[in-house]
């Protein structure tokens, strides 16, 4: 709300203060009269006085156009301190003549004490009011030190980038203790221009620059003053500040491009190759696991909770079990393991000690076809791989003890074995045959079950292929269903001559069977082949053939005795004791090994008929190899 | 049933009125003491110390501010520090003129002198605040200075004493210094001096003093407690 009276009267003090702008107190120095009369003749005066921490001060004078008064000691420097109402002009406590200085030390300043200052020559005293003023308003601190600049960060385009300019404050100024507050003021320019850009001014001894290009030169100085006051100090010597361009930039860019199109490509190749290659590589990761299959038994009865079907399958109900045809189920499949699997009435009396057994497992007795399902192993057993065939056909988890009975052959070509001794039989005369050592496994009921070892040492091979396990003194000869009675009874004599059977129960070892018509026509080869040693069988020794018993016999052996093949005649007990190793002395015409030879006294015919000479004699156990080739036929 | 309404209407005002003054008067913030008492909370010395330091560096910008703007509207003709007969009226409390001096002198004396000085401008900055309202040649920014800056003494001189207060519960300092710097001690003769002074010279001995008080505080703040700012 400007009042228009003293409106005019202001404007007039603004016309005068204009002119005399610079006459503010502490800055009465000179410039103004160069103005006002430039050709009057210029007396000495002061040019300038300056404290540079507030602590000192100096003041500089001109003679002016008296130039006689110019040598030094001319001019003499008084001043004036109102200290006191009685203070009095005192001259300049330190002259420093080649600047035409004098300076003030500490002890003759004071700060808040106005200061007049006076030149006097010989005669006259030249004396300005101006020249007055009072310590802390000629202050003009000298400019930092230690300036430096570090870059912050550029911008996101390459074009820009921000920089921090630090410093140290005027070291003359003492800031430490707080007797000066000082303002910062930075200032920058482009190389080559001419005008500054000055920043806020700012206390703090560090500062940020930002928007400066790239590529550019920069050119940046500070100076400070106290504050609330208004003289500046000094610039600072100007530091330059110059950042290029980053050329990494631009290499990282193709190569980034690179890498990811080869990571692309190499991804769609590894795609090509899976899915091309996808049957083999699943093959490879995951290879087929072979599932449970039982030859003859659909797969699905297999799986989990049919069980009872199962067992009902298996024990001859439902469709008619097991048959024959089964093993083209899985023909394609090599890696199929085949459990055979024969059901039969099994006496569970036995068989609970019987079954204890797995090597009386392994030498099952087999029964007449027409009871069974399967004859299972015996066509296992015609597959080329024997051996699992054989394993495979034994499996006591899949029993129902009730009902099952799990038998394995151990020797392929049972039928044919059984069809050969047929053979053998009907041809023969009763002589060859004991020549023949006929060992063959074979399905037979509970009684017949032996127990024996596990490991057995064989002891003759059958021509059908079967071999003759031997584990030493004893033979048990099963009974046959021809000469049973008799033979029988002779046996059940015999056995009860062996008297501790105890472990009969506990038979260990079991023969090859013969002859599952059960016929009686082994018994008689079969003990001459095998020397059934007349003294108790003990447990756990001794093998036997065991022949096919008749079903009245069973309950008889049922006791403690172990079932003994009979010889028709006398010729069928031996009573030599078989070794575990024997010799392989002769091989028939039906290239079966003789492995004992009966005695040529008892049987004249059983001698062998084929041409081949008796051995000489030969370390017991061992067939040497050019043995074998004399055997051959 | 007006009148009823009526009073029911007026006791609901006062209520009202009770309730929001003590809002108000509740809602500045307790009052700060140098002690953890009842009713106030306690601040640090360097936080009490900084807040005085900026206080009195405002107040110096103030003054200072001031003074150029006389300068420039109020030209005197001549130099006006080189006038011999110009006398503050504080000058005569005896105030150390120099870094030395005002090292060398102990902490309570150096806050004697700053409650000394602080106390002096009290009045003659009331009475100026007032003459400038009442001459319409200054500008309202003006005036509005001149307020803000007798204000700002008298809040100085509060947040000194409270500082001198928490120096001697600290066992920085030694006893009573406030007792002779009350208003009334100051002699009488001293109060007709300031009003023959003209504002110009007022304007100009309150930056002196004022620069005084700044510096000093500034000394004695890192002095005592030098971690930030010093």
């Amino acid at each position: 709300m400007a009042v228009s009276s003293p409106s005019s009267n202001i404007l007039l003090l603004l016309l005068i203060s204009s002119l005399d702008w610079l006459s503010t107190p502490g800055c009465a120095f000179v410039s103004d009269r160069d103005h006002t009369n430039p050709s009057a003749p210029l007396e000495p005066h002061f040019t300038e006085c300056i404290s540079r921490e507030q602590e000192t001060f100096r003041c500089w004078w001109s003679p002016g156009t008296f130039h006689n008064l110019s040598t030094p000691g001319a001019l003499r420097v008084f001043y004036f301190k109102k200290e006191s109402p009685t203070s009095e002009w005192r001259e300049c406590p330190q002259y420093i003549h080649s600047n035409r200085e004098c300076f003030f030390d500490k002890n003759h300043t004071s700060i808040w004490i106005p200061y007049c200052m006076q030149l006097r020559s010989q005669n006259t005293t030249f004396f300005n009011d101006d020249d007055c003023f009072t310590v802390e308003n000629i202050v003009r601190p000298d400019p930092p030190v230690s300036l430096n600049w570090t870059l912050l960060n550029i911008s996101p385009s390459g074009l820009s980038y921000d920089v921090m300019v630090n410093w140290e404050p005027p070291p003359s100024a003492d800031v430490r203790t707080g007797w000066m507050r000082i303002m910062y003021e930075i200032q920058y320019r482009e190389r080559n221009t001419t005008k500054w850009e000055a920043l806020e001014m700012q206390p703090q001894s560090q500062q940020t620059i930002f928007g400066l290009h790239i590529g550019k030169e920069y050119e940046v100085h500070i100076r400070c003053r106290m504050q609330a006051f208004t003289k500046f100090g000094e610039f600072s010597s100007s530091i330059f500040i110059h950042v290029t361009e980053i050329p990494s930039r631009e290499t990282t860019f193709p190569l980034a491009v690179v890498l990811v199109f080869g990571i692309v490509g190499i991804l769609i190749l590894i795609m090509l190759i899976i899915v091309s290659q996808q049957h083999r590589l699943m093959m490879i990761l995951l290879p087929p696991v072979p599932a449970p299959k039982i030859k003859g038994i659909d797969p699905e009865l297999l799986k989990k909770g049919k069980l009872d079907e199962l067992n009902l399958f298996l024990s001859g109900g439902g469709m008619g079990g097991l048959s024959t045809y089964a093993p083209d189920f899985y023909q394609d499949e090599p890696w199929v393991e085949f459990i055979e699997l024969d059901t039969e009435d099994a006496d569970s009396g036995e068989k609970e000690d019987n079954q204890g057994s797995d090597t009386q497992r392994l030498l099952a007795l087999s029964q007449p076809v027409s009871h069974h399902m399967n004859i299972g192993c015996s066509n296992a057993i015609s597959f080329p791989d024997d051996d699992s065939g054989r394993a495979s056909c034994y499996d006591p988890d899949l029993l129902d003890q009730e009902t099952l009975m799990l038998m394995a052959t151990l020797l392929p070509g049972q039928p044919e074995g059984g069809e050969a001794s047929l053979d053998v039989e009907e041809g023969a005369s009763a002589s060859e045959r004991s020549k023949r050592a006929l060992i063959q496994t074979q399905t037979a009921g509970p009684q017949t079950w032996v127990n024996t070892d596990f490991y057995a040492q064989v002891s003759n091979v059958m021509p059908s292929g079967g071999v003759v396990l031997s584990p030493g003194q004893q033979l048990r000869i099963q009974e046959s269903t021809s000469a049973t009675e008799e033979e029988k009874q002779k046996n059940i004599k015999e056995s009860e001559d062996r008297g501790d059977e105890k472990k009969q129960k506990e038979l260990q070892f079991q023969l090859l069977l013969v002859d599952p018509e059960g016929s009686g026509y082994t018994t008689e080869s079969h003990a001459r082949q095998i020397g059934t040693p007349p003294s108790s069988p003990m447990p756990g020794e001794g093998y036997q053939t065991i022949l096919p018993p008749p079903a009245e016999t069973k309950p008889a052996v049922e006791d403690n005795q172990s079932p003994y093949i009979a010889p028709d005649s006398p010729q069928f007990q031996f009573s030599a004791p078989v070794s575990d190793y024997t010799v392989v002395q002769e091989v028939d015409t039906e290239h079966s090994l003789l492995l004992n030879p009966p005695p040529h006294q008892s049987t004249p015919p059983c001698l062998p008929q084929h041409p081949f000479k008796a051995l000489p004699a030969m370390p017991v156990g061992y067939i040497t190899p050019d043995l074998l080739g004399h055997l051959s036929p | 049933m007006s009148g009823t309404i009526r009073s029911v209407s007026v006791v609901w005002l006062l209520l009202l009125c009770l309730v929001l003054c003590r809002t108000l008067t509740g809602t500045g913030a307790a009052p700060i003491c140098a002690n953890a008492q009842a009713g106030c909370y306690a601040v640090s010395l360097a936080n009490l110390f900084d807040r005085v330091v900026q206080h009195s560096a405002r107040m110096h910008g103030i003054s200072n501010d001031l003074h150029s703007e006389f300068e420039q509207y109020f030209l005197p003709s001549k130099n006006q520090v080189g006038r011999v007969g110009r006398n503050c009226h504080t000058s005569t409390i005896l105030t150390p003129n120099g870094k030395e001096n005002a090292q060398r002198m102990a902490r309570e004396e150096l806050t004697e002198v700053i409650l000394k000085l602080l106390v002096a401008w009290r009045d003659p900055l009331w009475h100026f605040h007032r003459s400038m309202a009442h001459h319409h040649d200054f500008t309202n920014f003006s005036s509005d200075k001149a307020l803000e800056m007798s204000d700002m003494v008298h809040e100085l001189r509060k947040g000194v004493e409270r500082v001198a207060e928490k120096m001697q519960t600290l066992g920085l300092m030694s006893d009573p210094v406030n007792s002779q710097v009350s208003p009334e001690a100051l002699p009488p003769p001293d109060s007709g001096e300031w009003r023959r002074m003209k504002d110009y010279d007022l304007l100009y001995c309150f930056r002196r003093d004022s620069n005084k008080v700044k510096n000093y505080l500034k000394i004695l703040k890192c002095r005592i407690v030098p971690e930030h700012g010093c």
